[in-house]
């Protein structure tokens, strides 16, 4: 028997993985039990290193956010006053888990921002910083707008998820979405996850779980001002804050003209003054 | 089966004992765990350092440059200093710049690309063309240069493209730091702008008005002084428009956020400060108030871009920031309608 498997997610995802196809995750909260695997799948494959332990007191989140060597990261979140009256019944307090991880943008602020190249737009449709250049200017960082691209104080480059761009190459699924217990995490084509979410906020709604709606998906919340899709997008059933997702997020670009425009001309305006007062005088 | 609509909705959280309460559009403070949403650069007194200086050495080349269209004879001295401190500038600024680099050694992946969408790339090419220039006009100043015409024109071409790049040098800064997710950065693009090029132009202004004082030529000093003093006056408007803007964006500090003087106030103060001291050095014919009213500007203009770059980080650390910034209503469209509206 061989243990060669060149399409390995066919079996695990049910797709073929390949080049020139945009792919993407399809993170459905409404499903998620909080179980960590994705987390710990991705450290494990990704040989990314353990974080300093210790509990945050955050409901069971000891992770607590994204950072350059945590590339997913489940959200807990507890709430009380969800109910239509108002009332919480004892023990029965809502919960909301949400495996977090990086948007791969579309376009991505933190490779429009990037200087040297280092993070591109690989032959899946996915964002990846190159490490081999790098060099630490760290400006990804404030682009990012969800705060996921981080440097590493270690070896001073930025880190995110990859979307296991080595195993996407040798046709396999990301880690974190091949070890998903209940299909929290989807991985596919954009082009089947996409009609395939909007199937399952369909259904929820017919099953009355009105809240359910899509972040990040084109045309969705999420994907706005000048953000046309995140490939990573989410099933959210509550406000996008409260899952640490900015409601609007904008393409940091579309800012750069204004600013540099109101820049120039405010210094032209000044140069004019300058010219008739540094001239000779009577 | 009934396919709903697949417009972009927000959840109705249903809220409170009356029943369902729609909030499709409006956020009432939640966060999560009031963890912050964005990150910080590491950027510390190394990028804000750079920035003024690339402002200052940006705008006294401009600023020569013009004097010397204008009256060659007198800004002749001007002129020289300029070419030394665009030189010290693109020095130091580009020393600031590597060590600010978390991998210094490959500092020249800078040049592998040219990226219209980063300012941080566009600013490498700036800077480098702001170097060279300054220095081919620099070499002018050397004695045995002068006595050939033909050089003299080099010098002079090299000074208009140290003039030019040294204006994108003041002023792509202000790009650089509003083409983030940092609300406190990106909410008023046009007032950074402003602000940016009006500080630069006054520290550059400045900066050479020094530089004559220090070789008694009070003629050109006092022209430079005025254009100071006019170019912080605009500082002072382009930082109260900022500061508009931002509060409209609804980048303000919030409940609880206060205590501290805000933004524009130290603007204000940086800009007004000078200003004053200017204008009395000009009623009592004072030349040590004005020097002080220079140093002041110069002064102010470091304090406003650190006092920038630290506003910008603590505002990423506040969730409640951040999120009333990436609200729809803050969205350009919508902006847009609601005004014509």
């Amino acid at each position: 028997m061989s243990f060669d498997l060149p399409h390995e997610a066919r079996k695990t995802a049910g797709t073929e993985i390949e080049p020139g196809r945009a792919y993407g995750f399809f993170t459905d909260t409404s499903v998620c039990i909080g179980c960590k695997a994705c987390e710990v799948a991705c450290k494990e494959w990704n040989q990314l290193p353990a974080e300093e332990d210790g509990l945050s007191g955050l409901s069971y989140d000891n992770t607590v956010d994204l950072s350059a060597t945590t590339w997913r990261h489940v959200a807990f979140i507890e709430q009380m006053d969800h109910r239509p009256d108002g009332e919480t019944p004892e023990f029965q307090s809502r919960w909301l888990m949400s495996s977090d991880v990086c948007k791969h943008c579309d376009p991505a602020p933190c490779l429009e921002a990037c200087p040297t190249g280092a993070i591109f737009r690989t032959e899946f449709d996915t964002v990846v910083v190159q490490q081999d250049i790098c060099n630490g200017c760290g400006y990804c960082v404030p682009a990012c707008p969800f705060g996921v691209v981080d440097l590493d104080d270690v070896d001073g480059k930025a880190h995110k998820c990859t979307m296991c761009y080595d195993r996407l190459k040798g046709g396999m699924a990301p880690a974190c979405s091949k070890v998903c217990p209940t299909d929290s995490i989807q991985f596919g084509p954009l082009d089947e996850l996409i009609p395939r979410a909007e199937d399952r906020v369909a259904e929820l709604h017919e099953r009355g779980t009105t809240d359910a709606y899509l972040y990040g998906a084109p045309g969705h919340p999420g994907a706005t001002g000048g953000i046309e899709k995140l490939n990573a997008f989410f099933l959210l059933l509550d406000r996008p804050e409260v899952y640490n997702f900015p409601a609007a997020p904008t393409r940091p670009a579309n800012r750069i003209a204004p600013a540099l425009g109101t820049g120039l001309a405010a210094f032209a305006g000044l140069a004019l003054v300058a010219a008739t007062l540094l001239g000779p005088r009577r | 089966m009934t396919v709903p609509s697949l417009l972009p909705k927000y959840p109705r959280r249903r809220h409170g004992p009356q029943g369902r309460l729609d909030l499709s559009d409006a956020w009432h403070g939640q966060s999560y765990y009031g963890q912050p949403a964005l990150k910080n650069p590491q950027w510390d007194w190394k990028v804000s350092g750079y920035i003024a200086v690339a402002g200052a050495a940006g705008a006294a080349q401009a600023l020569s440059f013009l004097g010397s269209l204008r009256d060659r004879e007198v800004f002749r001295g001007a002129r020289r200093n300029a070419n030394l401190i665009g030189l010290a500038g693109a020095a130091a600024g580009s020393a600031l710049l590597i060590a600010d680099l978390k991998t210094p050694k490959r500092f020249y992946n800078m040049l592998r690309i040219l990226r219209p969408t980063s300012p941080m790339s566009l600013g490498t090419y700036i800077l480098g063309a702001f170097g060279v220039t300054t220095a081919v006009s620099a070499l002018g100043d050397l004695a045995p240069m002068r006595r050939r015409p033909a050089l003299r024109r080099v010098a002079d071409v090299a000074q208009a493209g140290a003039a030019l790049s040294g204006a994108g040098a003041a002023t792509y800064t202000a790009a650089l730091m509003s083409a983030t997710s940092n609300p406190y950065w990106a909410a008023a693009p046009r007032g950074l702008g402003a602000q940016f090029a009006t500080s630069a132009v006054a520290a550059g202004a400045a900066a050479l008005a020094l530089g004559e004082r220090a070789g008694g030529r009070s003629g050109s000093a006092r022209r430079l002084e005025d254009v100071a003093a006019c170019a912080a006056a605009s500082h002072v408007v382009a930082s109260l428009a900022a500061s508009a803007g931002r509060r409209a964006s609804g980048v303000g500090p919030g409940p609880g956020e206060g205590g501290q003087p805000s933004g524009s106030t130290k603007a204000v103060v940086m800009g007004a400060l000078p200003l004053a001291a200017y204008a009395m050095g000009r009623a009592s014919r004072s030349p040590p108030l004005a020097v002080s009213a220079s140093l002041a500007l110069i002064a102010g203009s470091f304090l406003l871009r650190h006092h920038m770059l630290e506003q910008g980080k603590r505002a990423a650390r506040r969730p409640a920031t951040g999120f009333r910034f990436a609200q729809p209503h803050n969205l350009p469209r919508r902006r847009r309608l609601d005004r014509s509206g």
